[in-house]
């Protein structure tokens, strides 16, 4: 170790200003230091001795201030105590006793952690001398921040400074053994040796021995730091460098002070020193002061984390979601901590580097559109790093949490990260996201309740980056979930009776019932709104989408409708929407509607078109539903229309989800979602609107054909596999494809007359989903050969593993469908 | 003043009485060591006790067989008897403490100020002990005129301290 010191230090031998800087940056805690603004960034000497020598005397007086001993006399001890107040049984919160009592309690506590600090490196961490001080900072810490209080894993950001300052004294002090000749100056009668503690310093003893030098402290700190400085003057135009380095570095390093230069750090990463990112706002229970949201501040990291995985990788954000993985579960540990017990504590520190080096101050917003602002963490380039820095660790385990339908495994993996990392590509990695969070950052827009609602909302997309600039920021709707399903509840009875009314010949409730949750499959697997499209989006309004498609379903299902009329007023519409559609820019379409099918969903290949078009298209029914339901229909319509902007996350789907009162569809929905995620995931970015036109030419035809006949379909099969193939002729996406191939089968085999009974409408539909289960896994066989030529061959893994999902989702449907058909 | 949780040990040197009194002081704390005084209707009081505290050792006796009673050459004999730092010692319902001979003796005093044999004019008082190390604090409560008033007496123990028993 010495020997890089030497080798660092010698080229310099003829500059004296230069070394210092550069040696000093050599040492961690030094850098550190300086990024917590602690120390001056320049490196004149008088300002380092200066700085230090505050921070060290301050942290003496607070020690002696705040460590109360009862025991020891009072200097000048004759001030005799009041003995009938402060006596050990004293119940006087003033009494020292009383004092000494509260900070055994405190100590107690931090004991425990203590006590479990870093085991595999207990030769250090669990040696007395070691806990003593990490014990003292800790205790004198939080008797200074009463309102945090100590929470455990504050020991676990504490140690790492320690150690870090630990480790740079041990350099010195070998340093020091290896130039021992040159150290053995005398210079005002102070030889060296004196001075030259060996490294197995009883810290006990020396401790004691502060405790009474405490008083005299201030003034022979400054002496002594003087006294290894000015020979370091002298001599370092004559001798080495790492000597006056080390003359120098007592001013900034010694073990007679790493406690309280460990405190200083301490304090100043907890505090966040005038930045934005204070570490001790992760451990409150509370929310701060001027946050937005309401939420405690790590719960807003985590969903901050979350968002910005959103952005980056949505697919593996919504297998997460659907899974029920709440970010803090283990978002919680890993900000603590700062990643302190994910890494080794050499990565770790690899780690801190990095996230210390970036600036805390905060950023200004740019955006002031909104009252409501982004995320707080990501005020700061700090904070952003780190945001980013979790959001590449996520992604490194990204197979394994993509391959598991469970959520424990989910976060045990999360949880128990793997050993042998690249650590290199993950900080890079991590680099490359930062700037991803800043951007997003300033468009973010946080929901002001739970936190499922928040991650629901989004920001633009990530994965539009390349086409255009960020749009700007859609207002939230600030309206609780439940304000919505209320209302879906009020609609629904509304919608019975006026179902009586109609002509339709709806069979008994139950299977009333039936259908409005297969619509609920359906309008749930529909709407995919994608990202990029700039404009308004309202999560209230996508519900209102799902709300009137069920009422269409119901309508489909039990009315004997009337297509032809159904089919110009979706004509009409589809108009209307594509016109809104059309400012769109790199698109992609796949969206093609076929009831209760995944395809719906995957093939809005990027995150960020994700099937607006699906969106779109799909209100057309929720406005063809204003056959019988006009006034209704019309102002959702209208709604729906300037709603189509969605933000392209599937989260809001799963929020959705979350909040279905239908357990019975969740199941299969979520398989779909999640095949349809593995879907998006493999498809392409770019389409031309060209395209999504033809396509939902198609879907015309679909919602002509299909939504109201529940027929026999045995030609169906044979039908679907061959518009199938030739469809996938035509469609340059291959997940396109298949939703194309079933769209179009649909179709086809929905010429026959409507049947009349809703039992056999059931039985039909689950055989009609049989038979799209079907075109998609001869598809899928076929995608499968395709997988090769897809362009974005990181992907292919993912493509793998999306179609062993996707099979698992099929599986599943064919369940349910099965279950129809035998009602 | 008494509150549970501040107490680890209680030592008594008697005349509780009757069990109601050992059970308030077990609430107190649940180390609890009693030597039989001349009242006493629990009979399995033993009548003198040692134990160690910190680096302390110390004897409990209720007095009352050592006479004349309170004499502290005959209380430093039961000292030197049972070979303790600090004896403890009642009987006589006055509180004193005398460092002798490199020991401590404390008479604690009635804690309820009951009469005594010997006398009316009792004040109620008890003494906390705070053992520290090789140094022991020992505070003095002692109710008087209807207040509490506190003393501290600081007792060191000189480590070379040996007594020959014999």
């Amino acid at each position: 170790m010495s020997r890089e010191i030497v080798e660092e230090e010698s080229p310099s031998l003829t500059r004296v200003v230069s070394p210092e800087n550069r040696s000093l940056g050599a040492l961690r805690s030094v850098r550190w230091r300086v990024s917590l603004s602690i120390l001056p960034p320049s490196p004149s000497v008088d300002d380092l001795r200066r700085e230090t020598a505050d921070s060290r005397r301050r942290y003496a007086g607070l020690r002696r201030r705040l460590l109360v001993d009862p025991h020891v006399p009072k200097d000048g001890g004759s001030n005799s105590p009041d003995l009938v107040m402060d006596n050990p049984l004293s119940q006087n919160p003033d009494s020292t006793w009383g004092r000494f009592f509260r900070n055994a309690e405190l100590e107690k506590m931090v004991d425990k952690d203590l006590s479990r600090l870093y085991p595999e490196h207990g030769s250090y961490f669990q040696a007395l001398g070691c806990q003593g001080m990490l014990r003292r900072i800790l205790l004198l810490w939080c008797l200074r921040h009463p309102e945090c209080g100590y929470r455990q894993g504050m020991h676990e950001v504490l140690a790492p400074l320690l150690y870090v300052l630990h480790v740079d004294v041990e350099r010195l002090s070998e340093v020091r053994k290896i130039h021992k000749d040159h150290f053995i100056d005398k210079f005002d009668g102070l030889s060296f040796e004196e001075n030259d503690v060996a490294y197995n310093f009883d810290f006990k003893k020396f401790l004691d021995s502060m405790e009474d030098e405490v008083g005299s402290q201030g003034n022979s700190k400054k002496v002594r730091s003087l006294d290894e400085l000015d020979p370091e003057i002298q001599t370092i135009k004559l001798l080495t460098d790492a000597y006056g380095v080390e003359g120098e570095l007592g001013v900034v390093l010694s073990e007679k002070f790493m406690e309280h230069d460990a405190y200083c750090m301490f304090e100043a990463l907890m505090s966040g020193a005038r930045g934005s990112v204070a570490m001790a706002d992760f451990f409150a229970p509370f929310p701060a002061a001027e946050s937005y949201s309401g939420l405690p501040p790590v719960i807003e990291a985590s969903t901050a984390l979350y968002h910005l995985l959103s952005i980056v990788d949505s697919s593996l954000h919504s297998h997460l979601v659907e899974l029920g993985v709440e970010p803090q579960y283990f978002a919680l540990r890993w900000l603590r901590v700062l990643f302190g017990r994910e890494f080794s504590l050499n990565d770790l520190l690899v780690v801190w580097d990095e996230i210390l080096t970036a600036d805390n101050s905060k950023l200004d917003k740019v955006s002031g559109n909104e009252e409501i602002s982004g995320f707080k963490i990501l005020d700061s380039h700090r904070g952003a790093l780190i945001v980013a820095m979790a959001v590449s660790m996520i992604l490194y385990v990204r197979s394994s949490l993509l391959a598991t339908e469970n959520a424990t495994t989910c976060l045990q993996r999360l949880l128990n990260f793997p050993e042998n990392i690249n650590l290199k590509k993950l900080i890079a990695k991590a680099k490359s996201l930062q700037v991803l969070a800043l951007d997003s950052k300033i468009s973010s827009s946080l929901s002001t309740f739970d936190v499922a609602y928040s991650r629901s909302k989004s920001a633009v997309s990530g994965r539009n980056l390349s086409s255009g600039p960020i749009s700007p920021n859609t207002p939230l709707s600030v309206v609780a979930d439940s304000y919505w399903e209320e209302k879906w509840r009020v609609l629904h009875k509304a919608e019975e009776p006026r179902q009586v009314d109609s002509l339709d010949k709806l069979a008994p409730s139950g299977k009333r019932r039936w259908s409005e949750k297969v619509r609920l499959v359906l309008s749930r697997t529909e709407s995919d709104p994608s990202a990029a499209r700039a404009g308004k989006y309202k999560k209230g309004h996508r519900s209102s989408v799902r709300r009137s498609l069920l009422e269409d379903l119901s309508q489909q299902l039990g009315l004997e409708e009337d297509t032809e009329a159904g089919d110009c007023f979706d004509v009409s519409n589809i108009e209307d929407r594509h016109s809104v559609e059309g400012q769109v820019e790199g698109q992609d379409d796949t969206s093609i509607a076929s009831i209760c099918t995944a395809e719906e969903r995957c093939d809005s290949g990027s995150g960020a078109s994700v099937s607006e078009e699906s969106s779109s298209i799909f209100s057309d029914p929720a406005s063809s539903g204003s056959i019988t339901n006009d006034h209704e229909n019309d102002t959702e319509k209208s709604s729906v229309a300037s709603n189509l902007s969605s933000d392209g996350n599937d989260d809001r789907h799963q929020s959705d989800l979350e909040d279905s009162p239908l357990p019975v569809s969740s199941p299969p929905e979520d398989a779909l979602l999640s095949y349809s995620e593995e879907n998006e995931s493999s498809g392409k970015m770019v389409s031309a609107s060209k395209e999504s036109r033809h396509l939902s030419g198609r879907f015309q035809w679909l919602l002509k054909f299909g939504w109201n006949n529940v027929s026999q379909e045995a030609s169906d099969k044979g039908v679907s596999n061959e518009t199938a193939k030739s469809a996938n002729r035509d469609s340059k996406n291959n997940a396109a494809d298949s939703s194309t191939a079933a769209g179009a089968s649909r179709p086809t085999s929905q010429r026959d007359v409507v049947d009349q009974n809703v039992m056999g409408s059931l039985k039909n539909l689950g055989q009609s989903m049989l038979e799209h289960i079907q075109v998609i896994e001869s598809v899928f066989q076929q995608d499968r050969v395709q997988v090769g030529s897809l362009d974005n061959l990181s992907k292919n893994n993912i493509v793998g593993k999306g179609q062993v999902t996707a099979m698992t989702a099929l599986k599943e449907l064919r369940k349910i469908s099965n279950l129809l058909s035998e009602t | 003043m008494l509150v549970p949780g501040k107490i680890q040990h209680i030592i008594c040197t008697g005349n509780l009485c009757i069990k109601e009194v050992q059970d308030y002081l077990k609430t107190l704390c649940p180390d609890l060591h009693i030597t039989r005084g001349e009242y006493d209707e629990e009979t399995r009081y033993p009548e003198t006790k040692t134990l160690t505290i910190g680096q302390f050792k110390l004897g409990l006796c209720h007095g009352h067989q050592v006479i004349p009673w309170g004499d502290l050459d005959s209380l430093a004999m039961l000292q030197r008897q049972l070979d303790v730092d600090i004896l403890v010692t009642g009987h006589t319902h006055q509180f004193t403490a005398y460092k002798h001979e490199g020991g401590v003796v404390i008479n604690p005093g009635s804690a309820t100020g009951a009469y005594s044999s010997i006398t009316y004019d009792v004040n109620p008082s008890f003494v906390l002990m705070d053992i520290d190390g090789l140094r022991v604090v020992v505070y003095v409560y002692e109710l008087i005129d209807g207040e509490v008033k506190v003393d501290k007496i600081d007792f060191k123990k000189t480590t070379t301290a040996t007594h020959s028993a014999h």
